[in-house]
């Protein structure tokens, strides 16, 4: 089965739109800046990729995640030619931290904090009355995990339409962390450098409405097509990636997909700019995509987004169809000296690339060893 | 959507002074003086993880040997065919709150490295497929009050979608001083009526082709499922997709099936208190040891939702299907 992309809403550090965050990524503008939430005394890293909407420098709020996922799901409905009341149409929300940060408001500051609004469903019974919403916390590789399963709600027929989300904010708890486990603390996020530190966490939230092919459109666009999605989990470690597994899941994404590696096109990269995620990403791919040449353009967003973690997947997913869309391939901000493991990759670097491209694949890694890998197609 | 048949084919729970499923079936309060069941499971490995993810860890070990599937070492199966599906609403809340604490004390410089895998809510998820080498798809699933009903119906999609054979759904909540402020909107100090679940109970759900092929029981199958805004109209989409009459239900508030008496409902809140994101995976391991001891019938699990979004219900039936059901298969 296929399903086609009949709307999409996008909001991040670098835009409030999937238009401006598309334009934004194509431009090179990142949303890069010092810390704007937090007590900076506190930490050694200084720097995020946050939405710029608080109500005051130093001055943090509850509630940030779910207004951010309201506005994309909103937009992303308004994309399809569908009204704002969802009632029992499934809407998956993959998350990380889900609405972790209005918790440590609580626990430190006693900020009141109402437990319901801990999953989206809450939010988004009040916002479009949808009774059918799962809040699925899969780390980072959260929402492209939600559009596989999205995929499989259409497949056996226990839906007709399917909004899949993802949505995160930066919380004290895992920036502090992270700030702990870094030898040095990274000024920004460079993915596939040989200077890269570390990730350094981002914003945003990230809405989809899917049908299935055979359906038709509906009111909404013909956007693009996802022809398959696969997920797996390493069972190796909490934290670090397994380049085995992950050429595994890739291997059955394109076997899902009906694809051969050399019809991919365009490949947007996981590339958090940690030591661990970028070296097994090239691994893998290496390993996938050996004999191919050229190799498939290749980039990777969170270069100018920062880790948007469980929104991240579904972000690149929005990139890749406006790519696809378009022939523009927006660029790795600070990739200045790549490492040894892409050497031959096509990367797209310091200004956006123009191409003609049909089919592209999306990487999502996360925390757990989770990986989703999705192939998604140009309609023409 | 009932072109495959999913099935229960093993159970497991981790509870304060219940000793297994069919000790959920007594009514009595989860014993105060009991052991700690997460004590079960001993050894270096367990190290530096989260309570919750050492209950899930003791639920999710019984259900997987009593479907048959532990071998020593590893499994009976292939890795890649066996899911996970976890259902915690607060299972992570303890080491975000102790890591704030200590930001605000010692800044980050305070912190243990060790302690970043449990800031994202899939850390339980992630232990269960390392600790028992567990490859296919791995959910977590943190969705409020109706979250462990998601979680079973999640875990049947997934084998309904052909991406692996079975799965293993532990539903698991921790009951501790950052879980005990949330709950409560801050109000609880611990001297008050507010109980918390501290425990967790495990399914393993697999096709019943595989069931079969390895040559097990299947206890339960499962029927259909509702999220809807009440539990009167979960309920209601239960019945209008399957109207048998309904032997027991594990439930409560307004709503429920019709007829039922004090003897065919059982509350499991009253006894084991607040069970949040592990309530429908315990209503379903109790569910199958209700049906485990009568050779049909069919148990209703719903959560009303306790003021949430949404309400949620599944039906739990024994493997024989009376009606036309049955004479359709001959």
């Amino acid at each position: 089965m296929t399903a086609l992309v009949v709307g999409m809403g996008a909001v991040a550090s670098i835009g409030g739109s999937t238009v401006e965050f598309f334009d934004s990524l194509c431009a090179g503008y990142s949303g890069l800046a010092e810390l704007r939430g937090f007590d900076r005394s506190r930490y050694r890293a200084q720097h995020a990729y946050e939405i710029d909407d608080r109500p005051g420098p130093g001055r943090d709020e509850t509630l940030r995640a779910s207004r951010w996922l309201e506005q994309a799901v909103g937009a992303a409905l308004r994309d399809a030619g569908l009204d704002d009341d969802l009632a029992d149409t499934p809407v998956l929300v993959g998350t990380t931290l889900r609405e972790l940060r209005s918790v440590e408001l609580s626990w430190r500051d006693g900020v009141p904090f109402d437990v319901r609004d801990l999953h989206f469903g809450t939010a988004l019974a009040n916002r479009f009355g949808a009774t059918d919403t799962h809040t699925v916390a899969n780390a980072c590789s959260a929402s492209l995990y939600t559009l596989g399963l999205g995929m499989d709600l259409l497949d056996v027929g226990a839906a007709d339409t399917v909004v899949v989300a993802g949505v995160d904010t930066i919380t004290e708890s895992t920036y502090g962390l992270l700030d702990r486990c870094y030898p040095e603390a990274p000024e920004q996020v460079r993915p596939f450098d040989r200077d890269r530190r570390g990730m350094l966490q981002g914003e945003g939230a990230v809405a989809v409405v899917l049908r299935r092919e055979a359906d038709g459109p509906g009111a909404g666009h013909r956007h693009a097509r996802v022809r398959g999605v696969a997920m797996n989990c390493d069972a190796y470690h909490p934290s670090a990636p397994d380049a085995k597994s992950i050429a595994l899941v890739t291997r059955e994404a394109h076997r899902r997909a009906g694809i051969e590696p050399a019809d991919v096109d365009l490949l947007m990269l996981h590339g958090t700019g940690t030591a661990l995620n970028d070296e097994a990403e090239a691994q893998a791919v290496r390993e996938v995509f050996s004999g191919v040449t050229p190799s498939p353009w290749m980039t990777a967003i969170k270069s100018m987004t920062g880790h948007t973690a469980g929104a991240s997947g579904l972000h690149s997913l929005v990139v890749a169809v406006e790519t696809l869309r378009s022939g523009v391939v927006p660029p790795i901000l600070g990739l200045d000296n790549p490492i040894d493991e892409v050497e031959g990759f096509r990367l797209v670097r310091e200004h956006a690339e123009l191409a003609s491209l049909r089919v592209a694949q999306v990487d999502s890694f996360g925390f757990g060893g989770l990986n989703a890998v999705a192939i998604v197609e140009k309609v023409s | 959507m009932a072109a495959v048949d999913v099935v229960v084919s093993g159970v497991g729970v981790a509870v304060s002074g219940i000793a297994g499923p069919d000790d959920l079936l007594r009514r009595t309060p989860a014993g105060a003086q009991g052991d700690d069941p997460a004590r079960r499971l001993t050894g270096k490995g367990l190290r530096y993880k989260d309570r919750a993810t050492r209950l899930a860890l003791c639920a999710g070990r019984d259900a997987l040997a009593d479907a048959g599937l532990l071998n020593d070492p590893g499994l009976t199966v292939p890795s890649e065919t066996v899911g996970v599906v976890v259902s915690s609403n607060y299972g992570n809340v303890d080491t975000i709150c102790d890591t704030v604490s200590t930001i605000a004390a010692e800044t980050y410089v305070g912190l243990s490295p060790m302690a970043l895998p449990a800031t994202a809510s899939n850390v339980i998820a992630s232990w269960l497929a390392i600790w028992f080498r567990l490859r296919g798809a791995n959910l977590t699933m943190c969705n409020g009050p109706t979250s462990g009903l998601d979680a079973v119906n999640w875990g049947r999609l997934l084998v309904l979608a052909g991406r692996v054979d079975r799965v293993l759904v532990v539903g698991v909540e921790p009951a501790n001083a950052p879980v005990r402020h949330l709950v409560s909107g801050g109000r609880s100090n611990g001297d008050d009526d507010l109980r918390l679940f501290d425990g967790a109970a495990a399914l393993l759900l697999e096709s019943a082709a595989a069931a079969r092929d390895r040559g097990v029981e299947a206890l339960a199958e499962l029927g259909p499922y509702a999220r809807k805004a009440d539990q009167p109209a979960a309920v209601a989409s239960i019945r209008r997709t399957d109207p048998r009459p309904v032997d027991m239900w594990f439930g409560a508030g307004a709503g429920g099936p019709a007829g039922m008496t004090e003897q065919t409902s059982y509350d499991l809140t009253a006894y084991h208190g607040h069970c949040s994101g592990a309530l429908g995976v315990l209503q379903c391991v109790a569910g199958t040891a209700w049906l485990s001891g009568h050779d049909r019938g069919a148990v209703l699990a719903s959560a009303d939702g306790d003021g949430s979004d949404a309400a949620a219900a599944l039906l739990l039936t024994a493997g024989t299907r009376p009606g036309p059901a049955a004479g359709d298969r001959r």
